[in-house]
């Protein structure tokens, strides 16, 4: 009796299970052509010689587009110029975001006008947001050296040389992304119990004490997911480059994603720029498999 | 060691909401102190006052004789163990013990001695190297009160700290809690909303309500002589019954309570001091366990009851029952545990005078009379 009330029941399952598939068909299918189709067909193209001038996969070339990919100094410039970029823009945006949210989450009035004044730049465009401060940063016409030029400092060429660039890039960046960390955090944060800062309170500890040994390590968790989630956004930066500097000047804020376009599209090299975005995918990948098993790890 | 003292304490919220409303107590030293109420009446805020959590609106705090209303609560020399017990979730046992040391400069070797002593007067030695997420709910009760015990201050402050353990584990801690204080000797305020916690384990309870303390005295004496209906209906279980009636007769012999058609006559002792109040409307309290099924010689009277329902908890039968008969006020009866009626049953139970109260039918305040020893 038993044995058969549990064949049923696995029956059932099956049963249960193949409708599950059956429903989740349609939307797995236009996924695949959306999305797995095109990486699949960049890693076929990849190993092939294709070119705009010759698109065709008449020449195999096995690992020779990788291979060129990783001996090309100007990819492996990019990359490790993106590296430096994201860690930058991570770290930076971080620093300020908990700031930012740490005296949020003290403020007990207006709190819903700070959070719709945050999420602003995050509700724009990325291409508006290089567009209006290429305005703003115009070496001549924009609003910035004019207004530095008020108390006497003369205008910046903001965009123009190559040491200043690449950190007018990162500071717009972090004008449009730190509102994201700032949101996050301050979930986190306001998500903490208050019970263990007043056992902390009545054990003697101050503020920063409190901070070290309370906030950080509970924020631990939260802290660490922010971070690998906008690392991974960061790496795949691309449009704020195109619209403000278009990697320059000369290949100054030339990261991977730009400088992986720039081969495929203007020296018309589709093969090779396969090879290169399968090796950025295999990077992104990666940290995503680390931050799924970590947030897994956590339940 | 010290006594608290509290000196016209008030706490305002914002200006206008009064948590709690001007009270005044004295802790002696090493007492072990119950502050009982319903959720809201401000006992916790009064607690948090006294640790140093919220500010004091107006009043005056004393822990020592000295005066600590800006005090920083590390400062207090006090130990608070929290209704969820704020353990710090991401440090061991041992870090939880050894934290507020750690703060304090206490060195090491100390430290460890410390945490070793307490942690084997607590039965918690095996647990020192797990966080709190691997404990059960009473281990954790364990590792705060031990996390207060280890810092040996001179008071400490319990917030509900029973309130989220399953009954069984509640009625182990509660000795131990006991037994702790027999031990340490510290003086204890203990927050409940449990009148069996308040009645076990306080050598004095102060019952609050609405933020004024209602009434201050040993468990056993506020049981015998609540203050009014509110601490006479909110101690022990099933509590006092309470019914609307009338209070009658000359100042002489025939001075009776009318409790729905029940005539109760006041005893000798009660008479001088109930007499004044001849004519007015009062509220009769009879305690379900001052009914009996047979008279009690010289100071019971019978009473006409009939049977609503009969309750079996086991060790005792609780019979809800109208008084006087049928359409008359509800009460509930403490009966030995072979009682048995049927809903509907007309009974005769013997009501144990000597144990009467009377309030005030418009305030609830008890009338004056000779205190019940």
């Amino acid at each position: 009796m038993m044995v058969r009330m549990g064949q049923a029941s696995n029956a059932a399952d099956r049963r249960d299970r193949r409708f599950g598939y059956a429903l989740a068909a349609p939307s797995l299918t236009v996924l695949f052509l959306i999305i797995l189709f095109p990486v699949l067909s960049a890693l076929f193209t990849s190993l092939h010689e294709y070119t705009l001038i010759a698109p065709n996969f008449d020449t195999f070339t096995g690992l020779a587009n990788f291979k060129a990919a990783l001996g090309d100094a100007e990819f492996r410039h990019s990359a490790w110029l993106t590296l430096r970029f994201v860690i930058g823009v991570v770290l930076l945006e971080f620093v300020i975001g908990f700031g930012v949210a740490l005296m949020l989450n003290k403020v007990e009035r207006f709190k819903p006008v700070y959070y719709a004044i945050l999420l602003c730049p995050l509700l724009m465009n990325p291409v508006i947001v290089g567009l209006i401060w290429r305005m703003f940063l115009h070496p001549n016409l924009g609003i910035v050296n004019y207004l530095l030029g008020t108390i006497g400092i003369s205008p910046v060429n903001w965009l123009g040389d190559t040491k200043i660039a690449i950190w007018t890039v990162i500071l717009v960046d972090i004008w449009h992304q730190v509102s994201f960390m700032i949101v996050l955090l301050l979930a986190g944060l306001s998500s903490l119990p208050k019970e263990p800062y007043e056992a902390a309170r009545v054990d003697g500890a101050n503020a920063f004490q409190c901070f070290v040994h309370i906030t950080l390590p509970m924020m631990r968790t939260v802290i660490i997911v922010t971070l690998l989630i906008r690392f991974i956004f960061a790496v795949k930066t691309y449009d704020l480059i195109y619209i403000m500097t278009r990697g320059g000047p000369g290949v100054a804020t030339d990261l991977v994603s730009y400088f992986i376009y720039r081969t495929a599209f203007v020296s018309l090299n589709i093969g090779e720029a396969s090879a290169m975005s399968i090796l950025l995918l295999t990077a992104i990948l990666a940290l995503t498999a680390y931050l799924y098993r970590y947030m897994r790890s956590l339940n | 060691m010290a006594g608290i003292e509290l000196k016209n304490i008030s706490k305002v919220y914002g200006g206008s909401v009064v948590a709690v409303d001007d009270i005044s107590l004295e802790i002696k030293d090493g007492e072990f102190m119950i502050f009982l109420g319903p959720s809201g009446c401000g006992k916790s805020t009064t607690l948090r006052m006294i640790g140093g959590l919220e500010s004091i609106s107006k009043g005056d705090l004393l822990i020592g004789g000295k005066r600590m209303n800006d005090v920083d609560p590390a400062d207090r020399d006090i130990a608070i163990v929290f209704q969820n017990y704020a353990l710090y979730p991401h440090m061991t046992v041992a870090g939880n013990l050894g934290f507020g040391l750690k703060l304090r400069g206490v060195d090491r070797g100390e430290i460890e001695r410390r945490i070793k002593a307490i942690s084997s007067m607590m039965g918690i030695e095996a647990l020192l190297e797990r966080k709190p997420a691997q404990l059960s709910g009473g281990q954790r009760q364990r590792v705060a009160l031990g996390r207060a015990l280890v810092r040996e201050p001179q008071a400490f402050l319990l917030d509900e700290p029973l309130s989220n353990l399953d009954a069984k584990l509640r009625a182990a801690m509660r000795t131990e809690l006991i037994k702790l204080h027999h031990k340490v000797g510290t003086t204890i305020i203990h927050v409940t909303h449990d009148q069996i916690e308040a009645m076990t384990m306080g050598q004095r309870i102060c019952i609050m309500k609405d933020g004024h303390i209602i009434q201050v005295g040993a468990p056993l004496d506020v049981y015998r002589n609540p203050a009014n209906t509110f601490v006479a209906g909110f101690l022990a279980s099933p509590p006092m019954n309470l019914v609307t009636g009338r209070l009658e007769g000359n100042g002489g012999g025939d001075l009776h309570a009318l409790a729905g058609a029940a005539r109760l006559p006041i005893p000798e002792a009660f008479r001088a001091g109930y007499a004044g109040h001849s004519g007015a409307a009062v509220t009769v309290g009879l305690r379900p366990e001052d009914f009996h099924l047979a008279p009690l010689a010289g100071r019971s009277v019978p009473v006409a009851v009939r049977t609503v329902a009969v309750e079996l908890l086991g060790p005792e039968v609780i019979l809800v029952a109208e008084l006087g008969g049928a359409g008359g006020p509800e009460i509930q009866a403490r009966m030995p545990r072979d009682f048995l009626a049927r809903p509907g049953a007309e009974l005769t139970l013997h009501y144990d005078l000597t144990q009467i109260h009377l309030f005030d039918g418009q305030s609830g305040t008890a009338l004056a009379r000779p205190q019940i020893a």
